[in-house]
């Protein structure tokens, strides 16, 4: 629109920096620039540790999603998993946190946590739903950092940095000893034990235990061990007592430890403690501590050491004092024949002796040499009353035979010996022993194991519990024979008879018999006189009822009462008789028969034969009825009889031996009634007397 | 102008005195600094606006690639955690198989922005420098990058909607990675870009290029 102005051009000013058109714009391309190197570098920057672990199996764990913890807090993630190089291991490639890193020294123990049941408990449950993780453990102070590590099995029984004691312990028998057992200290858990490992020789077991601090001060050189896994039984005077330390202890086994003597001295690290058998046995080893120490002495025997063992104790005045190192046999040819000595050597503990502390063998044999001019011998004695094991005793004697300390003896000096009373000890002991097993006690066992059968047998027969059964039976049985309506009627039964002998007596009362017969013998008693001759066949029927009379006395009743009651007598003693008591059998046997014999009485036995009895004896009071009834035809007949021979009766006195007669046998007759009448009183008062005779 | 000899085959607004509102389209007198009608600043086309298409053009590229690197989504299933990034996603979803799925996630995060980048710097370019492309052509590519240009932010819908609805605590839970920041700046960034164009640049480079 307008034409160039060339002058202006000239003058205008050299060409404007692109810089300046620059838009603000550029800003945002450089802010994003920075931004995302910033991120960038600081993602670079903060990267972790790339470390290696090698663990036999990878099991579960997944690069890129499997963590790495340390105290359950995340500190690093799995990159890759891969193989070494000769594929004997899965190298497990992590990165861990960059502030984490420094502490990974060696000591650093890495494991894969998965759910696991042990004795100790169910652990790693949480991973069943996440995966397996990867734990670490390592101590607190940052050291040389590694980046290959080796892969742990499980979590390391000791934490490190973790204060306390390692100490491996030695046993011939590592069936109860497992990893993981608790080392216990009276019963509380201190430590744990590591894997058990057998020894290059194969010879003993060693585990090592490690023992949290502060209770790793009382490890000392007097600490045992003992084992303590299972439980035991013992039984003694105070019962059976069953111990059961822990749970925990029975399965898996444990291992338990205490200071058996004073003054013991501090242990180093890796110290190596025996596990023993039981408490018992570990407080014995006190008395076997230093055996090195001993100093050496050599006792010639001459008589057998038969019993005597090497480690057998050798006692002073009834102390331990050392203990028998070796035995063996030396040729002494002094005199003109070989002889053969048996050289025990002794190794003597000074401190035990009651010398000073840091005595040595010179004073040691300086004290043995005074001491054996003093009468001091060493001789064979018996460990027990029945052992046959033998120690050496150091004894003082008074007679001893003159004998010196030989110091300078080959190998060792010589202490003399003296003879041991063993032989009459023994001999004594044999004698005991023989009388002790001459003593019947096998037929003693034997019988007492026949009577505790035999009372076992009592107690538990079927016999012994029916013995109640049967005493209820035998009362209930008395009860029904009581209660029989038989005893019962035997009562009513003599009070018929009675009533018929009172009837029949009343009977000759009331019947005009007596008053026919009084008139008759009034008026026969002036015939009678003429009747003599002819009456003399009247006492012949006196005597007649007289026997009937006393038939009725003697009725079988009272010895029947009789009988019975000495039966429930000695029923009776039998039942209260020691002898009753103790054979229940036997007196469920007699209480059978007594019973059979009863339920015989009660079924037609002794009540029907006593009604029977009293049945005849009623059908004999019957007749006598029968026959008073017929005395008034006799008295008619002797009315008549009077009648017609009037004439011949006024030639009787009034005092005729007919009429007394006659009077005689009513007398008996009355008698008989009364006694009958008595029975039948008595047996009214007290039925029971018939049963029991009382 | 200066050669009526030799008429252009059109007429721009320059040409015809006009200027265009680029805010509302009314058609403002040649000298008007203001729009009548919207009373936005009227700028005549300038190759200087080229610079911003190129800033943020290049704020865009540079956030795309965290976008990529990055972890876009952080899954948690059951205390497994598992991060995935762009295309690792989309070589998940097609390995297991969903196919539709992993083109969609692949178009609308691969294809589009880096489409969207390679338009916006050839239309860039093509103002100074002979295009192959026609001018008509130009403006249809550019058209479409601006209306696309909104659809990409699909993804980040995607794990926004996501991270709100799947926090199902221990069972599941999704959280969002850098990635998803970094690629929306990086649409954002790229639509910027589209908008910074002036298309009228296109008619004058061809303009130019009669002259």
């Amino acid at each position: 629109m307008s034409t160039p102005e060339p002058a202006e051009m000239k003058v205008s000013a050299q060409r404007p920096s692109p810089w300046r058109n620059l838009s603000l714009v550029w800003l945002v391309p450089l802010a994003a620039l920075a931004v995302s190197l910033g991120v960038a570098w600081k993602a670079y920057s903060d990267r972790g540790v790339l470390i290696r672990i090698a663990f036999d199996n990878a099991s579960g764990v997944v690069a890129n999603e499997t963590t790495v913890r340390y105290r359950d807090v995340v500190i690093g993630r799995v990159e890759d998993v891969g193989f070494a190089g000769d594929l004997s291991k899965v190298s497990v490639w992590a990165r861990i946190d960059k502030e984490i890193a420094p502490y990974l020294d060696q000591d650093a123990a890495f494991w894969v946590v998965r759910p696991e049941v042990s004795t100790r408990g169910i652990s790693g449950l949480s991973t069943v739903l996440s995966g397996v993780y990867i734990e670490g453990t390592w101590d607190q102070e940052p050291g040389v950092a590694a980046t290959s590590f080796e892969g742990e099995d499980g979590p390391p029984l000791v934490q490190p940095g973790r204060d306390g004691r390692r100490i491996t312990l030695r046993t011939t028998d590592g069936s109860m000893i497992s990893e993981g057992a608790p080392v216990l200290f009276r019963g509380v858990e201190v430590g744990r034990l590591e894997q058990p490992r057998l020894t290059v020789s194969g010879d003993s077991i060693v585990v090592d235990a490690f023992i949290d601090a502060p209770h790793d001060r009382r490890i000392n050189s007097a600490t045992r061990f003992w084992d303590t896994s299972g439980f035991s039984v013992s039984f003694g005077a105070s019962g059976l007592s069953l111990d059961v330390d822990s749970i925990a202890s029975l399965v898996a086994g444990g291992i338990e430890f205490d200071t058996v003597f004073d003054g013991g001295k501090p242990v180093g690290k890796g110290t190596v403690f025996d596990i023993h058998e039981d408490e018992a046995a570990a407080r014995r080893t006190a008395f076997a501590r230093s055996r090195s120490g001993g100093v050496a002495v050599a006792v010639a025997f001459d008589e057998s050491v038969a019993g005597l063992a090497s480690g057998a104790a050798v006692k002073l005045g009834g102390v331990k004092v050392g203990e028998v190192s070796t035995l063996n046999a030396a040729i002494q040819s002094d005199s003109d024949e070989a002889e053969v000595r048996l050289i025990a050597k002794l190794l003597l503990e000074p401190a035990l002796m009651g010398l000073p502390p840091g005595a040595g063998e010179a004073e040691v044999l300086d004290f043995l040499e005074q001491a054996v001019d003093g009468g001091l011998r060493a001789r064979l004695a018996s460990a027990g009353l029945l052992s046959s094991e033998l120690i050496v005793e150091l004894v003082t004697l008074d007679e001893a035979a003159p004998a010196q300390l030989d110091r300078g003896a080959e190998p060792f000096p010589e202490l003399p010996s003296a003879p041991s009373d063993l032989p009459d000890f023994t001999a004594t002991a044999e004698g005991a022993m023989e009388r002790i097993s001459e003593l019947p006690v096998e037929e003693l066992m034997a019988q007492a194991i026949a009577t505790l059968a035999s009372i076992e047998d009592l107690a538990s027969a079927d016999s012994t519990r029916e013995v109640p059964a049967a005493a209820v039976a035998l009362l209930e049985d008395t009860r029904a024979l009581v209660a029989d309506p038989g005893t019962r009627a035997l009562p009513a039964e003599l009070n018929a008879t009675v009533a018929d002998l009172r009837g029949i007596l009343a009977d000759l009362q009331q019947s005009k018999a007596v008053a026919n017969l009084s008139a008759a013998l009034e008026q026969g008693s002036q015939a009678a006189t003429s009747l003599a001759a002819a009456s003399e066949e009247l006492p012949a029927l006196v005597s007649d009822v007289r026997d009937l009379a006393a038939k009725a006395n003697a009725l079988e009743a009272e010895e029947l009462i009789r009988s019975a009651s000495q039966l429930m007598k000695s029923a009776d003693a039998f039942i209260g008789t020691e002898e009753a008591r103790d054979l229940p059998p036997a007196l469920t046997g007699a209480l059978d028969e007594m019973r059979r014999t009863l339920e015989a009485l009660r079924q037609g036995g002794l009540v029907d034969n006593a009604n029977a009895t009293m049945a005849s004896a009623r059908g004999a009071a019957d007749a006598v009825a029968a026959a008073a009834e017929g005395l008034p035809a006799l008295s008619a007949r002797l009315e008549r009889l009077v009648a017609q021979s009037e004439a011949l009766i006024a030639s009787y006195g009034a005092r005729s031996s007919f009429n007394s007669e006659t009077l005689d046998a009513l007398r008996e007759v009355k008698t008989a009634a009364r006694a009958v009448s008595q029975l039948a009183r008595k047996i009214e008062r007290d039925p029971n007397s018939l049963l029991f005779g009382k | 102008m200066e050669n009526p000899e030799d008429p252009p085959r059109f007429l721009t607004a320059a040409e015809a005195g006009l200027t265009g509102c680029r805010t509302c389209g009314a058609v403002n007198p040649g000298g008007a600094q203001t729009c009548y009608s919207c009373r936005s600043e009227l700028t005549p086309p300038s190759a200087a606006s080229l610079q911003r298409v190129w800033a943020w053009l290049a704020a865009g590229l540079i956030a795309y690639v965290p976008a990529n690197i990055y972890p876009m989504l952080r899954t948690t299933t059951f205390g497994r955690a598992s991060e995935n990034t762009l295309i690792g996603g989309i070589a998940e979803l097609f390995s297991h198989g969903s196919y539709g799925v992993a083109f969609i996630v692949f178009f609308a995060s691969i294809v589009i922005p880096v489409a969207k980048f390679l338009a916006i710097g050839y239309l860039a370019v093509s103002v100074r420098r002979p295009a192959t492309l026609g001018s008509h052509g130009r403006l249809v590519l550019y058209e479409v990058v601006e209306f696309i240009g909104r659809w990409s932010m699909i993804d980040v819908f995607v794990v926004a909607i996501l991270t709100a609805l799947v926090q199902l605590d221990f069972a599941a839970a999704v959280f969002p990675g850098i990635a998803a920041v970094s690629f929306a700046l990086s649409v954002a960034f790229t639509m910027l870009a589209a908008q910074s164009f002036d298309p009228r640049l296109i008619w004058n480079a061809e303009k130019r290029e009669y002259e």
